[in-house]
């Protein structure tokens, strides 16, 4: 089966006062229909650039590598490459229509002074040929399907009026209204409490099964990567250090900032297990450092080796990659 | 068992919601009914959902909300307060006894002063120190208890990433030598390689001062890691208490166990629970009658409707508020 997307050698650098900073380097993955992938990492990692550059939506001041690639197999449609895209009008038939992209901060994603049912409404004008009645019945369709109760009178509120939990599937139903073939979660559920968090992971679940769409799910917390995912890729400042099938990145870590990642997570079913954090802070882009990115705060790193050279991909199983001199001796 | 460093008897905390002509206005309930002991040199957890009344009740307690029924006693084995009718001068003294650490390491600092008069702020408001010379010495004490380089103290709070600002924000706090700690979700906006430091860093503190936590998290694997004691609250009323271990072990209350079963397992092949919350809090201005939970309880019974739970005590050190906690375990 071909991919749905495919990222080859994204580098994503930005233009500012102080000079080029890259933000990705050499990023590469693919996501097939019906696959979540889940993208892990701190802030400053780089995630949310990634998830962007899939729509074209970083700033002005965004230079994209030669090498870069990023393909769009919509099946029964010739393969789209975003990144050759040059003008805003044909991006907009992508935005919202092949791909749709869902927020941390719901609050912050609708309009405040615009019903949500006429904000629902106005993008499946855009992107659908349904009447004004039609996309109206859509769009009440989809609340009831993402669990919210009174769809009809919901659909003539204003967002302040929704709880957290309400704002959150809402703009699910939203982005999964015009059937999009990829959806780019960003952190959904990161602002809810857990029992809400719960509920959204079920019904994205549910959907995913339902649409059969691939989706990037972005977040910080690996367990809720360990319930969502089936793939997962793990970031650190632009690199992808370790990517592969969820059960085999969570049960057998490669790289040693996945294994920090995992053992800075306070566990439940022992509470004696001191927690390690991953020594250091995050790097500056400004200043990232030369050779293996993480060798700075690296407990295994090797002086003259990961602070020089950049490591190659090493292959641990079948579709399970991390990049670590460490790995590369073993081989 | 150790003294209470705080006592809070009864207490609900009330917001006026606008006026009405004839009779008394309407209020908002944010807690009702709090009775809790926070023992000397514990690591406390208070634990709900937005909207619990965790974040009030810390500020209650800090005197940052108003006390509309009940006390809250205040006794460090120094002074004994009454914080509900303390005067001016017992809330000046107060102050320095009690503080409270931020949430958004980001929007705590002032970004136009230096490290080191953000530290030195409250000695100079509380006029704890003499001159210049006598406050730069506490600064550089506290920063150094709290892992700050001292070379860094010169610089602005930009300059430092989310892990060595609530490094600032808890040297801000230490530095009047308070007894009680609110820390209201102190790690929340941290990433997990860095809230592990910061946690571990409260920890020493605690022991190295001699300090008592109140420890305000949505998160209960990182209350689970931390605290000794845990209170868990839902609209604004506690429905139970427990040690830490005791709570995880089993936990009585079905709010606690579905807040529990909801935490996303770190094991791709776990079972999902069976004991899923429907809908969301209700809001407090209109609180459900009877038992608050009652309304997303899947073990709801028609006395729960109607009668109000009340803590009890229900074995091994712990409290819980359910008519029906014991046959809701089977």
């Amino acid at each position: 089966m071909s991919a749905l997307i495919s990222v080859k050698n994204l580098g994503v650098k930005f233009r500012t006062d102080e000079g080029l900073i890259t933000a990705i380097d050499d990023v590469s993955f693919d996501i097939a229909p019906g696959q979540v992938l889940g993208l892990v990492g701190e802030s400053g990692s780089g995630k949310s650039v990634t998830a962007k550059a899939l729509m074209q939506l970083n700033g002005d001041n965004t230079v994209y590598g030669d090498e870069s690639r990023i393909t769009l197999n919509i099946p029964e449609e010739p393969p789209l490459e975003v990144l050759s895209l040059k003008r805003e009008k044909d991006m907009r038939a992508i935005r919202g229509g092949s791909i749709s992209m869902i927020f941390q901060e719901p609050m912050a994603s609708f309009a405040p002074a615009i019903t949500v049912g006429k904000q629902m409404v106005e993008q499946l004008q855009i992107h659908t040929s349904l009447s004004k009645r039609e996309a109206r019945d859509l769009s009440i369709e989809m609340l009831t399907r993402v669990g919210i109760s009174e769809p009809a009178s919901r659909f003539d509120q204003y967002v302040f009026e929704f709880s957290g939990g309400m704002r959150q599937r809402a703009m699910i139903a939203m982005a999964l209204s015009t059937k999009p073939k990829l959806l780019i979660a960003d952190e959904p559920t990161t602002a809810l409490d857990v029992t809400i968090q719960a509920q959204v992971i079920d019904l994205m679940k549910d959907l995913v099964g339902e649409f059969g769409m691939g989706i990037l799910f972005i977040t910080h917390d690996l367990g809720v990567i360990a319930q969502t995912a089936d793939e997962v890729a793990v970031m650190y400042l632009g690199k992808l250090v370790e990517k592969g099938p969820v059960r085999d990145v969570i049960r057998n870590p490669a790289h040693p900032y996945t294994r920090g990642l995992l053992k800075a997570l306070p566990q439940l079913d022992d509470l004696d297990a001191p927690l390690v954090p991953v020594a250091g802070d995050i790097p500056s882009p400004l200043d990232r450092p030369p050779g293996c990115v993480f060798h700075t705060r690296c407990d295994q790193s090797m002086l003259g080796i990961c602070d020089k050279m950049v490591p190659a991909v090493s292959t641990i199983s079948d579709g399970h990659e991390a990049s670590c001199f460490a790995l590369e001796d073993q081989s | 068992m150790t003294k209470p460093l705080v006592s809070v008897d009864a207490l609900e905390v009330h917001y006026p919601l606008g006026r009405s002509l004839l009779g008394t206005p309407p209020v908002l309930k944010a807690l009702s009914g709090i009775t809790l002991d926070i023992p000397q040199g514990s690591f406390f957890g208070l634990v709900g959902e937005s909207g619990s009344g965790k974040t009030t009740l810390g500020r209650a307690i800090l005197k940052a909300a108003p006390i509309s029924v009940g006390s809250i006693g205040f006794e460090d084995g120094e002074v004994s307060l009454d914080i509900g009718t303390m005067s001016k001068a017992a809330e000046k003294d107060f102050r320095k006894r009690a503080q409270l650490i931020f949430q958004d390491p980001y929007a705590a600092l002032s970004p136009r002063m230096t490290v080191r008069d953000i530290i030195a702020e409250p000695l100079e408001v509380m006029g704890l120190t003499k001159n210049r010379e006598e406050t730069d010495a506490r600064v550089r004490e506290i920063a150094a208890k709290c892992r700050l380089n001292l070379e860094h103290l010169r610089r602005f709070p930009h300059a430092f990433s989310g892990g060595q600002r609530q490094r600032i924000s808890i040297a801000r706090a230490l530095v009047s030598g308070p007894k009680f700690v609110v820390a209201d979700e102190s790690v929340a906006a941290l990433d997990v390689s860095i809230q592990a430091d910061i946690l571990n860093l409260l920890k020493s503190l605690q022991s190295e001062l001699d300090l008592t936590f109140l420890f305000i998290s949505h998160d209960l694997s990182v209350v689970a890691h931390v605290c000794d004691t845990v209170a868990v609250m839902y609209l604004g009323t506690i429905v139970e208490t427990a040690p830490s271990r005791e709570l995880f072990r089993m936990p009585r209350h079905p709010y606690t166990r579905a807040l529990l079963s909801a935490i996303p397992s770190l094991d791709p092949d776990a079972k999902p629970s069976n004991l899923k919350l429907e809908g969301d809090i209700p809001s407090p201005a209109d609180p459900p009658k009877g038992c608050r939970f009652h309304t997303r309880c899947p073990f709801a019974q028609a006395k729960c409707r109607t009668d109000v739970p009340v803590l009890k005590d229900a074995g091994d050190g712990a409290q819980v508020a359910c008519h029906y906690w014991q046959a809701s375990l089977f």
